[in-house]
């Protein structure tokens, strides 16, 4: 019987993962090359914010205790950042609106495992967020940044990859919780305030005391000063684990709580 | 082994209890009907027996598994055409059903192979490479069902497929399910229309406010109602003692409307000419009258006290009569 | 009743709405409230030291400083915002029942610009109230909160002008909301967020010659030094320019979308 070929032919179930993840990230693309201007809000916000805060607080280098003279160099990964941030964000908002209009069903009653239809969403906002980083980064080149060299430009693209993830997770975290596209402020806001209650405009040493003490346990901390190393200095092992370390923990809980969510859709 | 079974499935949301302990059963290879208007509980039921929504009470199972405990397998053999299309505008039709292949697991090879019959079949080949967005709301119903067919399900639920449809997109549906049916396919069909569960089902489930109200063949819960009726249409002014005059023929039924009289006879077409002596000595003008053969509505009346479709007179079985 | 009569109480009707519909709707006011109160503690936080640096205000903090900033910015996403319930107004069709109604149609417009008002009044003391409770002084006192509070209400009644041309000339919220990015823009190349002898060219230049920097120092100066008279006067006269900006492309606008319907 036709059937049964239908059904004896199905691939490993590692394979048929990771096909199913494979199709999920293409049709995500879809939103950004196939409706015009799609890609500009998301390249616009974090562009605006480098070269409004550049403009802005650039004289902050001559202080004592900036590593650099350049602003420019110091906060293109917090810009960065902030891109990846947005671009998560909008996963979620993604997410939401996909909700809303019945496409999420047909995922939920397919047989892929929900972890695979969350990790289809997330790794395209990942992939995704190296475009408005790589035009930030192009145009704090321009303005003089400096090079962070190889090992310091990886580094900080997998910082904002990651983070991006993260995000993506947040997000996706409250379009399912909420089932709605009202959530997004507080999906933009959250990455927000996280990405900023760091040394984002200024070392540890020369914020407020009592965003020092907030900037210290916050992972993104970690986060920022592992893609802003380069930028800065050198690159070393002591300035990039944390970094490495933050985002391993962020992705495991904010990843979880996704889970749980996408696991409770029929609830 | 039965495709479906149901047994007391209840759906609480909050205080509302939208599905209420039903029971039923569906054959393999059988067309089920589910039938009642909106808010009837049969999208909710659908829901929990596709496994997007838990239910709060009884179980189900579909195909052999248990709707909650081995909700991965049933997922593996349903094919789902829900109330909303749920598509992605952005994508091609073609797109659309590869990405369903890959979602149920098919290797890449046969889901091409699968999705290039499907659109065939449909009616979609021209279209295929075209946006989804660009599609009208028939074509968009012919991809939704091409979608859910594309790993060859066991068992088929569709969702008011014909909702929103013209005449002519709707037969196309109709004739597509019951080709389904014949290649062996189990279908679960949900509709507010009448003439779809006459005209397609082997069997009807009548379900209102979360209770299955009638269950059983057209054929069969039409002859349990029984009798035909007398449908006149009144001047206006006189319906009242259009009524009156009938009620002592037969039955009233329940009016459609504030213009028409329906009475129950039980001799048939012998009988109209009772009712138009009887009206005609009482001075009442009758713009028409039509003979109606017991339909689903009436099924539906006899159980609720209220007609699933107000202004449609149900085909089956009218003598139109001049008066 | 006379005219003068009738557009008031259609005014205040019409105004009445607009204020109800933004309160009502969390979504609407929490971008105004939350977003610049979110850039003010971590701007506050994380460039206080800025007031080290020579050439910066004489200031008792820089949260004292940044206070006029995160009004404007509330102000300018208020105007924004006033211009997107517009949008949304027109093409539900709302704005339809208003026209065929016996009332004059730049009533209308001012009604919506009434609740444009409201939010940055909203917004002034907000402001106030955090600055007040996390120890910021205000230097002129209550005059200087009242001269405050009235600049920024009339700044807000400004942008919401341009605002509102922007929607009645679009009929799309998706095009007013499209412009949030020019706001960020409007305000980083102001002395919004730091004194503009500070900046960086060309933001520095761009700053000093920015109608939003006239208007920022006339909110600011009462707070961090006293009412200065020449300072308050700028700002009055840019909220005047733009007033006049705004009025002159929403009566455009307004004929055109009467035009067009």
């Amino acid at each position: 019987m036709e059937a049964a070929t239908v059904r004896a032919a199905a691939p490993p179930a590692w394979r048929a993962n990771l096909a199913t993840i494979a199709a999920l990230m293409a049709r995500a693309k879809n939103e950004l090359i196939r409706v015009p201007g799609a890609a500009i809000p998301g390249v616009l916000a974090p562009t605006i914010f480098f070269l409004g805060l550049n403009g802005v607080f650039g004289a902050l280098t001559q202080l004592q205790g900036f590593e650099t003279g350049s602003y420019e160099s110091f906060i293109v990964p917090v810009s960065m950042l902030q891109g990846a941030g947005f671009t998560g964000a909008a996963a979620g908002v993604n997410l939401a609106r996909d909700y809303e209009g019945g496409w999420v069903d047909r995922l939920l009653v397919s047989p892929a495992p929900r972890w695979v239809l969350l990790a289809g969403n997330v790794l395209a906002a990942s992939l995704r967020s190296l475009v408005p980083a790589t035009f930030v980064l192009s145009i704090a080149f321009v303005l003089g940044a400096q090079w962070p060299g190889l090992d310091g430009l990886v580094i900080c693209y997998l910082m904002v990859a990651a983070t991006a993830a993260a995000a993506a997770c947040w997000g996706s975290m409250l379009a399912l919780r909420f089932k709605s596209q009202s959530a997004a402020p507080l999906m933009q806001a959250g990455m927000m305030a996280l990405i900023l209650l760091t040394p984002a405009y200024a070392p540890l040493a020369l914020l407020q005391p009592w965003l020092e003490k907030v900037a210290e346990i916050n992972p993104l901390t970690n986060v920022l000063e592992a893609a802003r190393q380069g930028f800065v200095g050198g690159v070393t092992w002591a300035d990039t684990w944390p970094g490495l370390l933050a985002l391993a923990g962020l992705l495991a809980v904010l990843g979880t709580l996704a889970l749980r969510e996408m696991r409770r859709t029929n609830v | 082994m039965p495709a479906i079974v149901v047994e007391g499935l209840e759906r609480a949301f909050g205080e509302v209890l939208a599905v209420q302990g039903i029971d039923l059963t569906v054959d393999e290879g059988e067309i089920y009907g589910f039938l009642g208007p909106n808010g009837a509980g049969k999208t909710t039921t659908v829901r929990m027996l596709t496994t997007l929504l838990l239910p709060t009470g009884g179980r189900a199972s579909v195909a052999g598994h248990d709707v909650v405990a081995e909700a991965r397998q049933v997922r593996s053999t349903i094919g789902v055409a829900l109330q909303e299309a749920a598509l992605d505008p952005l994508m091609t039709g073609r797109e659309l059903i590869r990405l369903q292949a890959t979602l149920q697991g098919l290797p890449p090879a046969r889901g091409r192979e699968r999705a290039d019959g499907l659109l065939d079949r449909v009616g979609l080949s021209d279209a295929a490479d075209r946006r989804v967005g660009t599609y009208s709301g028939g074509m968009q119903r012919r991809l939704d069902l091409a979608a859910a067919l594309v790993h060859e399900p066991r068992v088929l639920f569709l969702d008011e497929p014909t909702t929103g449809l013209d005449p002519v997109s709707r037969k196309t549906i109709w004739e597509e399910v019951r080709d389904l049916n014949d290649e062996g396919t189990t279908v679960f069909l949900t509709t507010q229309y009448l003439e779809e569960a006459d005209q397609l089902a082997d069997n009807v489930g009548i379900i209102d406010s979360g209770r299955i109200v009638a269950e059983g063949t057209p054929e069969s819960l039409k002859d349990e109602i029984g009798n035909p009726h007398v449908e006149l249409l009144i001047s206006e002014g006189e319906v009242v003692e259009a009524e009156r005059v009938c009620a002592e023929i037969g039955r009233l039924l329940p009016p459609k409307d504030g213009k028409r009289v329906l009475v129950e006879v039980e001799n048939g077409a012998a009988d109209i000419p009772r009712v138009v002596r009887a009206l005609d000595e009482a001075g009442i003008a009758v713009e028409s009258l039509e003979l109606v053969r017991p339909t689903l509505d009436d099924v539906f009346v006899a159980k609720t006290g209220y007609h699933l479709e107000e202004e449609e007179a149900e085909a089956a079985g009218e003598e139109p009569v001049g008066a | 009743m006379s005219d003068l009569a009738t557009t008031a109480r259609v005014v205040r009707a019409l105004g009445a709405r607009s204020i109800r519909q933004t309160f009502r709707r969390p979504q609407l006011i929490s971008p105004i409230v939350v977003f610049p109160t979110l850039l003010l503690v971590v701007q506050t936080g994380g460039a206080s030291a800025g007031v080290e640096l020579p050439g910066f205000p004489p200031v008792q903090s820089f949260l004292q400083f940044m206070l006029a900033g995160a009004m404007m910015q509330s102000m300018m996403l208020a105007g924004n915002s006033g211009g997107i319930a517009l949008a949304v107004d027109i093409e539900m069709g709302f704005t339809d029942r208003l026209f065929a109604a016996p009332i004059p149609r730049f009533a209308i417009v001012l009604g919506r610009l009434a609740g444009t008002a409201a939010l940055g009044l909203f917004a002034a003391i907000w402001f106030f109230a955090i600055g007040i409770v996390f120890g910021a002084e205000i230097e002129a006192g209550v005059p200087g909160v009242l001269l405050a509070t009235a600049l920024v209400t009339a700044s807000a009644l400004a942008v919401g002008g341009i605002g509102a041309a922007i929607a009645l000339r679009s009929g799309s919220a998706s095009v007013v909301q499209g412009l949030f990015p020019l706001v960020l823009v409007v305000l980083f190349l102001s002395s919004a967020f730091f004194p503009q002898e500070l900046m960086i060219e060309p933001a520095k230049t761009i700053a000093e010659y920015n109608p939003l920097s006239f208007i920022v120092e006339g909110v600011r100066e009462p707070i961090i030094s006293g009412i200065d008279a020449t300072q308050t006067l700028e700002a009055v006269a840019a909220i005047l320019g733009i007033v006049v900006l705004g009025l002159v492309l929403s009566a455009r606008a307004l004929r055109h979308r009467l035009r067009v319907g």
